[in-house]
């Protein structure tokens, strides 16, 4: 065995020790093809710049218990207190996943309130539909988490339904009494003309090493829309690989907010598949990274049919010796006349040591479209901070109030409104990391 | 109050303050005109501490201070204040927060209380009125987006707020309609005080009809070659710097 490949073996008797649930003929099936691709290496032109080796370690140390059914069930304490904190911060209905396992009390408390419409299920508690995971088999990652997957949430919006707040959905993972390792699994079907906001939150606590692997599948039919937010907080020891896949109506319309605030190394991916015309998805992201921090995100959106609409922006903000990777690719498929595509992203490094690999991709294969993309990577204007300064701000706090200005473009986007202040108050917070560093 | 001695400083490998000496006492107002290029913005800049200039000779003196050793910021705060010739443009910073920022950071040096949010707003508000300026400049972001003549008023907004002991305008005049021109002069002379000082720095005379300065000086090669009064603006608008260069190496 290869120095960072996953031990296929250890693997299979970590599979075999899960509960022979409904989920088991799934698992079997993607432990299969997993076992055939592996994790996807820097050989691969989407993981160019991004090495999962330490993940991948991580992993075979965990599976050395697993195997033996020894690993850690989840321990949920230390995630209940901060699932409660954070529902007393952001008003919204909550739903927990702690280390890939969904919390039944909060659930069952969510359902207790029979709220007009939604249904929010765990996959393991037997109750369920079948799961619609086979679109997503072929993405090595995704194998990965189905064959070790232990539970999936499962929710659905009906038909002309729009909950009175937000859906709240915290993936935690708490690596206090061990490195860990959790596979997370969140199905949202949205019905014809439903709407919702969802916030999707990913923190972890612990100080032994953590891998997340998290897969959120998107389901809007026809004249649907969902404002989503997602906001990754993981502890800056841990690792995540994210994955959203949406796929967008007829007239369905998604807002996509993404703030990546912490991870020591992350690894997001966005799909959005317009199979229908009139839809139109925004996606925007801001990334802040110091230290070693290394954040990747690739999104990628396949026009299959116009007219559609799709915009993008990310921002990033990168001190000391983080290095961020952001690569947006649109593709405009033979007949998706009327599509209308713009992709930005914009960066500023705070530090000649950080580093960002921009690369929009648009890729046209139809004649009446309306596609532009660009990216930038910047340095704080040096005549802004001089002026702020000549007013008596302080150097830090010139180039927080700056930076916070360049952040505040993506805050403007996000507009699920109950966790926008929280969001602000995060990255204030990680502002006056990211800006103290630099003028270490 | 300022007490500049054979100031040297260059940018880059260019010298351009060569020597240069002015002492500038409270209450006065005075113009420093001069050509293109005689280094006028140069010291503007260096007395509010831009670090791309180098000092490399003279020494700045304020209120008995080396202000040459002095952060920009802490500067501002013991009242010098530089009103830009190009004033930057920046987006998402909000002009009223920028404007409370600025006081309270003179407060806190001055150990005064901060101001809260309704004395703010009706002091900006107060003295956008005494500038003819638009309110709702206050609620955008800095500049952004400004006219010429508004980005200058909202220079004078910021000095009228401040209240600096040292003034030094920076062509603040330039780009201006008459009407703007009156409405800034208006701003400048309402500061006037015998505790203040003023210091225009100017290419042309026009803006010496409105406010009155008690002396003029000449910089050419980045030197003042010649001083005098508020008449030697008016022979200078007549015979040109052309003269003053002439008379300077009779």
């Amino acid at each position: 065995m290869s120095a960072s490949s996953i031990n296929t073996e250890l693997l299979e008797r970590a599979v075999g020790k899960l509960p022979s649930d409904l989920l088991m003929p799934q698992r079997m099936r993607a432990l299969t093809r997993f076992a055939e691709s592996g994790f996807p290496t820097t050989r691969h032109e989407d993981w160019r710049y991004t090495n999962l080796a330490p993940a991948i370690d991580l992993s075979n140390l965990w599976l050395l218990e697993a195997a033996d059914g020894a690993a850690d069930e989840p321990r949920s304490d230390a995630s209940r207190h901060y699932a409660a904190e954070l529902a007393s911060t952001v008003d919204a209905h909550w739903i927990v996943i702690a280390n890939g396992v969904v919390q039944k009390d909060l659930l069952t408390r969510l359902t207790a309130q029979q709220l007009p419409g939604l249904e929010a299920v765990s996959v393991a508690a037997g109750n369920v539909v079948q799961p619609v995971f086979s679109i997503l088999a072929e993405e090595p990652m995704t194998r990965f988490n189905t064959a070790l997957l232990r539970d999936a949430l499962h929710i659905s919006i009906g038909a002309g339904h729009e909950p009175d707040k937000p859906l709240g959905l915290l993936v935690i993972d708490d690596a206090s009494s061990g490195s860990a390792v959790s596979q997370t699994r969140i199905i949202l079907d949205v019905a014809t003309n439903a709407r919702a906001e969802v916030i999707e939150y990913h923190a972890s606590i612990g100080s032994h090493g953590h891998f997340a692997n998290v897969v959120t599948e998107l389901k809007l039919a026809q004249d649907a829309a969902v404002d989503y937010v997602r906001i990754q907080n993981r502890d800056r020891a841990h690792f995540q690989v994210g994955k959203l896949i949406t796929r967008l109506g007829r007239n369905a319309s998604m807002r996509h907010a993404a703030f990546d605030l912490g991870g020591a190394l992350v690894r997001n991916d966005v799909a959005v598949d317009i199979a229908e015309p009139r839809a139109s998805i925004e996606l925007h992201g801001l990334y802040l990274a110091d230290g070693k921090q290394h954040i990747d995100n690739h999104t990628r959106v396949d026009h299959r049919v116009g007219p559609a609409k799709s915009r993008e922006e990310y921002r990033g903000i990168l001190s000391d010796r983080a290095r961020c990777v952001w690569n947006g690719k649109a593709i405009v498929h033979a007949g998706a006349d009327g599509t209308d595509a713009h992709q930005a992203n914009y960066n500023l490094l705070l530090s000649d040591k950080a580093e960002i690999d921009t690369k929009p991709e648009l890729e046209i294969y139809a004649d009446d479209v309306k596609c532009s993309h660009g990216a930038t990577v910047g340095q704080l204007d040096k005549a802004a901070l001089f002026y702020l300064r000549s007013r008596g701000l302080e150097r830090d706090e010139a180039a927080q109030v700056l930076t916070r200005a360049f952040a505040a473009a993506i805050v403007a986007k996000s507009t699920v409104d109950n966790v926008r202040g929280h969001v602000e108050t995060l990255i204030d917070r990680r502002l006056q990391d990211l800006v103290g560093g630099a003028s270490r | 109050m300022l007490e500049i001695k054979n100031l040297k400083a260059r940018i880059g490998d260019t010298e351009i303050l060569t020597g240069l000496t002015l002492t500038v006492n409270p209450g006065e107002v005075h113009a420093i005109m001069g050509p293109n290029g005689s280094g006028k913005s140069t010291l503007a800049l260096v007395i509010a501490g831009h670090e791309d200039y180098v000092v490399t000779g003279g020494s700045v003196q304020y209120m008995g201070r080396n202000l040459l050793e002095m952060d920009p910021e802490e500067r501002a705060r013991i009242g010098v204040f530089l009103g830009f010739q190009y004033p930057v443009e920046i987006a998402g910073v909000n002009n009223a927060y920028l404007l409370k920022a600025a006081l309270n950071a003179k407060r806190r040096t001055h150990g005064e209380p901060e101001v809260d949010a309704f004395e703010f707003l009706k002091l900006a508000r107060e003295k956008m009125a005494l500038l003819e300026m638009d309110q709702a400049l206050l609620n955008r972001g800095v500049n952004e987006g400004f006219s010429g003549g508004e980005k200058k008023r909202n220079e004078i907004l910021q000095m009228a707020v401040l209240e600096p002991r040292l003034a030094i305008l920076d062509e603040t005049d330039s780009g201006l309609d008459i009407d703007a021109l009156k409405a800034v002069a208006k701003g400048v002379n309402s500061l006037r005080d015998p505790g203040r000082a003023i210091v225009l720095v100017t290419h042309y005379q026009r803006l010496l009809d409105y406010v009155e300065p008690d002396f003029v000086h000449v910089l050419s090669g980045g030197r003042i070659i010649r001083s005098g009064d508020k008449s030697l603006a008016i022979q200078l608008e007549e015979k040109g710097y052309d003269w003053v260069r002439e008379v300077a190496n009779a």
